[in-house]
């Protein structure tokens, strides 16, 4: 993570705990930190309390423990709560919530609160015409296509000029092509605004598109933070790795300073001899040789062809199976024995929590 | 709890609601078990209480029966046809419940009693007439459930059953209506529950049910507690049928609200078979509607007029006014109630929405059995300390009707004003909140233009059921103080129908533009889904 400069300013959270029965808190003692003029995203799996999070961030659950600060002002902490209407956070809620009887146009003018009439319906005009949506200001929301609904909720947030951005899976009920479509959009607006932005998100691609930085969030706790390519490379522990995309583990025995795998050795900075750990691989490092060549003997269970590759199930003599990806040119077929090694870039070695 | 929401809390109004619907059944229970027994209660089901049993099966059945005949395929008709005028007829089809049923069985009698002008025709009298006219002032309940459900279902069950070899009438009947059958229930219950609490054109037609046998128990002999074991009958069928329109509304909406659907398209009828939708549409609301209302107009022509009309219309109107008024208030406090999820203020709304079952007649026995206790207990009170008795309260007695009707109808005010609430979901507070609302400000912003309409819909629907309602106006009403219904049932009780006619077409026709709005958003809104 980039190094945090003194006049940044920064929404802190710490510590935050939010139970809403007996047992596991649905948020955990959480740390974060969001950096105005920066994006970050919080990746999860559904249940690991992302959502619970940002609502707290914004107001709209209280904290049993912890607390939450702005430029050091507190926001929340136990038995404190500002208001949400206080806060300056801009939400853009999963289902959008837009106003269901008022035009796109007073949707967005709904926060705006300074000045006549006339000059707010202007403001949150410019707005609309920010998203492309000026020739869309009457239309009510029912009127508008799911890709329009969000574009007006984002117009809505915004128009607050908000000083902390919060978006909860803005992009979940849209169709996968115009999810890309707006992803770069959004973005670029969301940067543009100089709020410290937080989108909650449970796919990694989105995450790892938009964000200048990547929280991890599992089971109510935050288990790795870090730029998204380092998070992709360097997963923390199998969880953070799985979280971003496909990874095989396999165990490795430290020995003489390196780790041995059925995969081969690979370098083990940093790990004790007779620690347990486990060697990741992404599929993308996966390199697969002619039979006849060094490496370790496999046998092609099967061949799937995504978009722009083919993916390979390769089967290890040791019954374990791995994930390999190549070019679909290549004249791959099922039973083929190949030759499998794995490029120490995308081998990163971890500690074993089940250990 | 959840600290976005708008701050309000829903527990004591609901309660209030509660009390206020739940107090005067309560009370007849009460009076019903532990008062005093006499003689007329042995004597009562030694001699009539058969025949009352006997009348309330029949002339249910025949609603019943008749109001599905007639609802059902009307219904379908409507939902899945295109033919002239099918929009119109759309909502059209709802008014005959804005007369009340007793207009339409003086404007029938009138028409086939040996030497009227439809003589021809079998008089219309006794439980089966009484049935029948039930079954056409009352089939739109069924009607508006059952087209809801039709237009809901996607054409999908319908199309697969005609992949499957149905032809298109097996199709229906095998596909079609066992997924509606759930509204088609409920709309039934509701049919059977308005029959029972009748009491003006059961007894003008001669087939005394229980609700009457109940009213004379009290007003013919004074004998109240008897009057509350009659009333306790009434209620226990009625809660039957409650509690199963109540499953079956819960069953409509678990069938139809799940997954995509896509909505059936209309089918174009041929010109031959279009006239005969047409006509079918036409038919009841002429039987139920303009036949008995013409004759009712015929009549007031030719007739005096009935004394103090303008008076007794300016009573209707404001104890319709005010009852509406009051329902929608407790419309909104149960459906906020509701949508807490506190339990307290979810059992409260419950309990007040239990009033639907009550019969009118039943509400107003409660209502009297709970004013005399009050009375009873001041009177003690105030002699005690002064010596002197304490001043009538039931003659306060516009309070005591308006306590009546609320427990009586204000049930029918949760329903609107729940599902207008429904639609502002827990994160447009949320939305408003984080724009810099207060929690006043969100309720005024986006919560009242929300439910607005759906308020005043319950406050209208109230309206109208008021203005109809005999029973209960007559045991509460105070000294001297007459309604449009009761000046009717009074003219047509002496044989005078001639007098009869002008109140009862007045109820009807007041009642008629609300009931116009009411049909119209009801049938639009599904529309508009």
């Amino acid at each position: 993570m980039t190094a945090v400069k003194l006049d940044d300013r920064l929404l802190e959270v710490s510590g935050a705990v939010v139970r809403f029965a007996p047992g596991r808190p649905a948020v955990d003692g959480v740390e974060l930190t969001l950096t105005c003029g920066r994006v970050t995203a919080l990746l999860g799996p559904s249940g690991s309390g992302k959502s619970t999070l940002l609502r707290a961030i914004a107001g709209l659950e209280p904290l049993d423990a912890g607390e939450i600060r702005f430029e050091n002002h507190l926001w929340s902490a136990q038995g404190l709560h500002k208001p949400p209407e206080d806060r300056r956070c801009g939400v853009v809620f999963q289902d959008y919530a837009l106003f269901p009887h008022l035009t796109a146009l007073d949707n967005v003018a709904f926060g705006l609160r300074e000045g006549p009439r006339s000059t707010r319906r202007e403001t949150a005009m410019k707005r609309l015409e920010a998203v492309e949506l000026g020739h869309r200001a009457k239309a009510y929301p029912h009127e508008l296509s799911g890709g329009e609904q969000q574009r007006v909720a984002l117009a809505r947030a915004l128009a607050i000029k908000p000083d902390v951005m919060l978006l909860d899976e803005p992009f979940s009920g849209l169709d996968r092509r115009l999810r890309s479509d707006l992803r770069g959009a959004t973005a670029d607006a969301l940067r543009q605004s100089e709020a410290a932005t937080l989108i909650v998100t449970h796919d990694a691609e989105e995450a790892l598109e938009l964000a200048d930085s990547i929280a991890l969030m599992n089971e109510g706790r935050i288990i790795q933070t870090g730029a998204p390519d380092t998070l992709y490379m360097k997963p923390a522990s199998l969880t953070a790795a799985r979280l971003l995309g496909d990874v095989d583990a396999f165990e490795a025995e430290i020995k003489d300073g390196a780790a041995h795998t059925v995969l081969g050795a690979y370098p083990a900075d940093g790990f004790t001899p007779g620690e347990k750990a486990l060697l990741l691989v992404r599929p993308e490092g996966v390199k697969l040789d002619r039979a006849d060549t060094d490496g370790a003997l496999a046998r092609i269970t099967a061949r799937r062809v995504s978009s722009g590759y083919a993916r390979l199930t390769c089967r290890l003599e040791t019954g374990q199976t791995l994930e390999a990806r190549a070019s679909l040119k290549e004249n791959h077929r099922v039973g083929d024995a190949v030759r499998l090694s794995v490029e120490p870039a995308f081998a990163h070695l971890v500690r074993d929590e089940q250990a | 709890m959840i600290a976005g929401r708008a701050q309000f809390n829903p527990v004591r109004p609901a309660i209030v609601a509660a009390l206020i619907c739940a107090a005067p059944l309560l009370a007849v229970a009460a009076l019903g078990v532990f008062g005093p027994w006499t003689d007329y209660m042995g004597h009562i089901a030694r001699t009539r209480l058969p025949a009352y049993l006997g009348h309330t099966a029949l002339v249910t059945s025949v609603a019943a029966l008749s109001a599905g005949l007639i609802g059902v395929p009307l219904a379908w008709l409507v939902a899945r046809y295109r033919f002239f005028a099918r929009s119109v007829f759309e909502w059209l089809l709802a008014l005959p419940l804005a007369a009340p049923a007793y207009a339409s069985a003086y404007g029938w009698y009138d028409l086939t009693q040996p030497g009227g002008p439809a003589d021809f025709l079998p008089t219309v009298r006794g439980p089966v007439g009484a049935g029948l006219i039930f079954g056409f002032a009352l089939y739109p309940y069924v009607y508006l459930l059952a087209r809801e459900a039709f237009a809901g279902q996607s054409a999908d069950a319908y199309e697969a059953a005609r992949t499957l070899g149905a032809r298109p009438r097996s199709a229906f009947l095998r596909a079609a209506i066992p997924m509606a059958r759930p509204a088609i229930a409920a709309g039934l219950a509701l049919v059977v529950m308005e029959s029972l609490a009748d009491y003006g054109a059961v007894v003008h037609l001669g087939a005394p049910t229980l609700s009457v046998g109940l009213i004379r128990a009290w007003a013919g002999e004074g004998a109240i507690a008897d009057a509350a074991r009659l009333a306790l009958i009434l209620v226990m069928i009625a809660f039957v049928l409650f509690a199963l329109e109540r499953s079956q509304r819960q069953r409509a909406r678990q069938t139809s609200a799940s997954g995509r659907r896509r909505p059936p398209r209309r089918v174009d009828l041929a010109p031959l078979q279009g006239g005969l939708a047409v006509l079918a549409c036409l038919s009841p609301v002429l039987i139920g509607l303009v036949i008995p209302l013409g004759r009712l107009t015929y009549r007031a022509f030719h007739a005096p007029l009935a004394r103090d009309l303008f008076q007794a219309a300016t009573h209707s109107l404001t104890l319709a006014v005010l009852s509406g008024a009051a329902a929608a208030l407790i419309g909104l406090a149960c459906a906020y109630a509701l949508r807490s999820k506190k339990p307290t203020a979810v059992a409260a709304a419950r309990l007040a929405g239990l009033g639907y079952a009550v019969p009118g007649s039943v509400a107003a026995l409660g209502v009297l059995v709970i004013l005399g206790g009050v009375q009873t207990g001041l009177d003690d009170m105030w002699t005690a300390l002064t010596g002197m008795q304490f001043p009538l309260l039931v003659s306060g007695g516009v309070l005591a009707l308006i306590f009546a009707y609320q427990s009586r109808f204000a049930a029918a005010a949760i329903g609107p004003s729940e599902s207008a609430l429904q639609r502002v979901t827990p994160t447009l507070d949320m939305a408003a909140r984080t724009l810099g609302a207060g929690p006043g400000e969100t309720a005024w912003r986006v919560h009242r233009p929300m439910v607005m309409s759906g308020s005043l819909l319950a406050a209208l629907l109230v309206f109208v059921e008021v203005l109809k309602e005999l029973p209960a106006t007559m045991i509460l009403r105070p000294f001297n103080y007459d309604t449009l219904a009761v000046i009717a049932n009074n003219y047509a009780s002496d044989e005078r129908l001639g007098e009869a006619a002008l109140p009862a077409l007045l109820i009807t026709l007041i009642a008629l533009p609300p009931m116009i709005w009411i049909a119209r958003r009801i049938t639009r809104q599904e529309g508009a889904k």
